[in-house]
């Protein structure tokens, strides 16, 4: 007895002191030290396969002129990697740089520790080619933990054969789409497709047509529930209405026929029987390579019948940030300055990231006659209507849940949009004031 | 209470001896008892995974009394348990029992059917079953072409719950390994006297076989009830838990809560509930179980 007791409490100490031992240390920051150094430094990103080859190639370029500073690429696409991000982060084991996206500034770093303060980068990384505005969305707690490589908005793009088969124009009301659902339906095809998947683009056209309609902004950029509950239910009658009108596929119909395969995977989308997207222009290259050349066009953003043509949105994309963690501050700065702000970079990736925010790199595109396509025909719409910041709110993960479970109650015909929308709204608030605190 | 004493055939010291088990003792320690400790310390505070945990007692156990994710996990989780168990329990048996016969090629058919465990539920596997089950899949086309009106598969709670299950009862290898082992181990001269008495093949199986086998039996019971509980990829890979979370398993609901929404505090006191549940089950199993097995030992 005696010496089970004594092995017990031999457990019990090995247990205390590993968990002693493995209490979290602080940030360990290296500070630059004014010159570059051979090493080897990795750099993840997510994206389609345009992205991927045009940032291998732009790799490449980096180790020509700099054969001793070596960049071991971590890419794949989007599902998922947030959680692979997070789990490097927590585990201290995070990329030197990484492509991130807004709304992780709150969730990785709420004081603005979580990633390295760039401002003390500034021998090795430039930024006067930014605008003040467009470097705040960066700025967390005081310090620059990120810098935007683009802003964009997501915008509309149709498949253009799917529409001439019909005789129809891309629809610049939203009353137009709803009539494309009649016309469409007689062939059981679609005019458009929203999911309630990781990108959410459903809940987020409904928030455009809200916010157009009301004014109101659905979340402030200081984490305020703009919209009201009766905002929300009338958000998702919209989307039921789109469903109901044949504009996009019902959510069992989506789920059915796509399994869990992105839309740009998807054959209902290549064969045409789906004929739009609502993407981002700095994401949309995906969409065009799966169709034959041409095909997928830029369509206007819809405005509603009097000309209202606000609500429409805009974010910094994609962002760069440098671990906190990294031993080499001064290399990483210098790869990214290469990234944002070289020419000859900035030719090879042309505008698989949107519409560079860099002034040098978007000189470098437009002097070569590069700043065209989907990308920047969806930049020029979004820059001739009044749009809204999104906040980061709108994007965390746990919202999107929210979201999606409403879209999917209603769709269902689980819920009544009334009651979907009451249960989304006081988790929405509940879960705003949790994370504010 | 009587010292024991223990044989040491080849005179080994006691020191040599801990030395030698030294690294399971450390990677028990290190890979084991301290993440297990930890998980538990970790499931009282309020800890994003991130930056310090922040105590907050029993906070977490709380909320998963009002929390409507945690209760449609742990209902997916016991309606597949449920449905899946018993399932492969019984097509491992039948396939160890046919393979247990002097059959030309048997080892070939056992590789055969061995080879989905080994390929598990990986992403070649996946879009195979996107193939099979998509709306305009393989399964839909012969359904149809039997004049069977389509399933649903992907949006259809119950259905969405059957795919994942197929996945997994096309994995019945290991169980059916175990089954195969244990049948080679009964006496070939049981079944030659319950002939010699008239017993038929059927009869000979429910009155020989299956009796000699409850230990096996309650053996793949308990592993498969596990394995069950505890089921994440093919979920995650397949369905994502949806539609409407039908089948959105524990599991998901923990790798979700810690790295998609960042809280690691909740997401280790999950883990102890499902600990908990496991443990439960088992209990329950072996109660349940003990008398008929006791009586053929």
């Amino acid at each position: 007895m005696k010496n089970n007791i004594k092995t017990l409490a031999a457990i019990g100490c090995c247990a205390i002191t590993l968990y002693a031992c493995g209490g979290r240390k602080s940030n360990t920051v290296t500070l630059p030290d004014g010159h570059l150094d051979p090493c080897t430094l990795r750099f993840s990103w997510w994206g389609g396969d345009d992205r991927h080859s045009a940032t291998l190639e732009a790799i490449a370029l980096w180790e020509q002129l700099h054969p001793d500073i070596h960049i071991t690429p971590e890419y794949g696409g989007w599902d998922g990697w947030t959680e692979k991000v997070s789990a490097q982060l927590s585990g201290g084991i995070s990329p030197d740089i990484m492509q991130i996206n807004y709304d992780w500034l709150i969730n990785m770093s709420p004081d603005g520790e979580g990633f390295y303060d760039l401002e003390r980068l500034s021998s090795f990384l430039d930024l006067s080619g930014y605008d003040d505005d467009v470097l705040a969305f960066g700025r967390v707690g005081g310090h620059l933990n990120a810098v935007t490589v683009s802003v964009s908005g997501r915008g509309l793009f149709y498949n253009s054969a799917s529409y001439s088969r019909f005789g129809q124009e891309f629809p610049s009301t939203w009353s137009e789409l709803m009539q494309l659902g009649d016309i469409f339906g007689r062939e059981d095809m679609y005019p458009l497709d929203l999911d309630t998947q990781s990108g959410g683009t459903e809940w987020y056209f409904a928030v455009v047509y809200i916010q157009q309609r009301t004014g109101r902004t659905f979340i402030t950029m200081d984490g305020e529930l703009g919209f009201t509950q009766e905002d929300i239910e009338a958000a998702l009658d919209f989307c039921k209405e789109l469903e109901d009108r044949h504009v996009i596929r019902k959510v069992r119909e989506h789920t059915d026929e796509d399994g869990s395969s992105a839309l740009y995977q998807s054959p209902e989308f290549i064969s045409g029987r789906v004929g739009g997207v609502l993407e981002w222009g700095s994401s949309v290259g995906k969409y065009e390579m799966v169709l034959p050349e041409g095909d997928l066009r830029a369509g206007p953003l819809l405005t509603g019948d009097n000309g209202e043509s606000g609500g429409w949105m805009i974010k910094p994309s994609l962002m760069y940030a440098l671990s906190a963690n990294t031993e080499h501050p001064d290399e990483a700065a210098a790869f990214m300055d290469f990234m944002l702000n070289n020419t000859d970079c900035a030719q090879l990736l042309g505008t698989t990231r949107g519409i560079p925010s860099s002034r040098y790199a978007a000189e470098s595109l437009e002097s070569s006659g590069d700043l065209t396509g989907l990308a920047q025909e969806n930049a020029d719409m979004l820059g001739s209507v009044d749009t809204v910041t999104i906040s980061p709110y709108m994007e965390l993960s746990r919202m999107k849940e929210f979201y999606n479970e409403a879209i999917e109650k209603v769709s269902y015909g689980k819920a009544d949009t009334g009651e979907a929308a009451r249960e989304m709204y006081d988790a929405i608030v509940s879960y705003l004031e949790k994370i504010k605190k | 209470m009587k010292k024991r004493t223990y044989h040491n055939p080849v005179g080994v010291s006691r020191y040599t001896g801990l030395l030698l088990v030294s690294p399971f003792i450390a990677g028990f320690l290190v890979f084991t008892l301290y993440p297990f400790i930890t998980s538990f310390l970790l499931g009282l505070t309020d800890y994003d995974g991130i930056h310090q945990p922040e105590y907050i007692g029993l906070g977490n156990y709380r909320y998963m009394l009002e929390d409507d994710g945690i209760h449609s996990a742990v209902s997916a989780t016991l309606v597949y348990m449920l449905i899946l168990v018993p399932l492969k329990l019984i097509v491992s048996l039948l396939a160890a029992v046919v393979l247990n016969n002097r059959i030309k090629g048997i080892g070939v058919y056992r590789t055969l059917f061995y080879i989905p465990s080994i390929l598990g539920s990986n992403l070649a596997i996946v879009i195979m079953w996107q193939f099979l089950f998509t709306s305009g899949g393989l399964v839909n086309q012969l359904i149809s072409a039997a004049g069977l009106p389509d399933v649903s598969w992907y949006g259809s709670g119950i259905h969405s719950m059957m795919m994942i299950v197929l996945l997994r009862l096309w994995e019945f290898g290991s169980a059916m390994i175990l089954f195969l082992n244990a049948l080679r181990d009964i006496p070939c001269e049981y079944y030659e006297a319950a002939r010699v008495d008239g017993c038929g093949g059927v009869r000979c199986f429910f009155r020989i076989t299956l009796p000699l086998l409850r230990n096996v039996i309650f053996l793949n019971l308990v592993l498969q009830t596990i394995s069950a509980m505890q089921e994440f990829n093919a979920p995650y890979m397949i369905t994502g838990g949806g539609p409407m979370r039908s089948t959105y398993t524990i599991g998901m609901l923990i790798y979700n809560e810690m790295f998609r929404y960042h809280d690691a505090g909740y997401a280790n006191a999950v883990s102890w509930l499902l600990f908990a549940i496991v443990t439960v089950t088992v209990l329950i199993i072996y109660r349940v179980t003990r008398r008929s097995r006791e009586e053929y030992i």
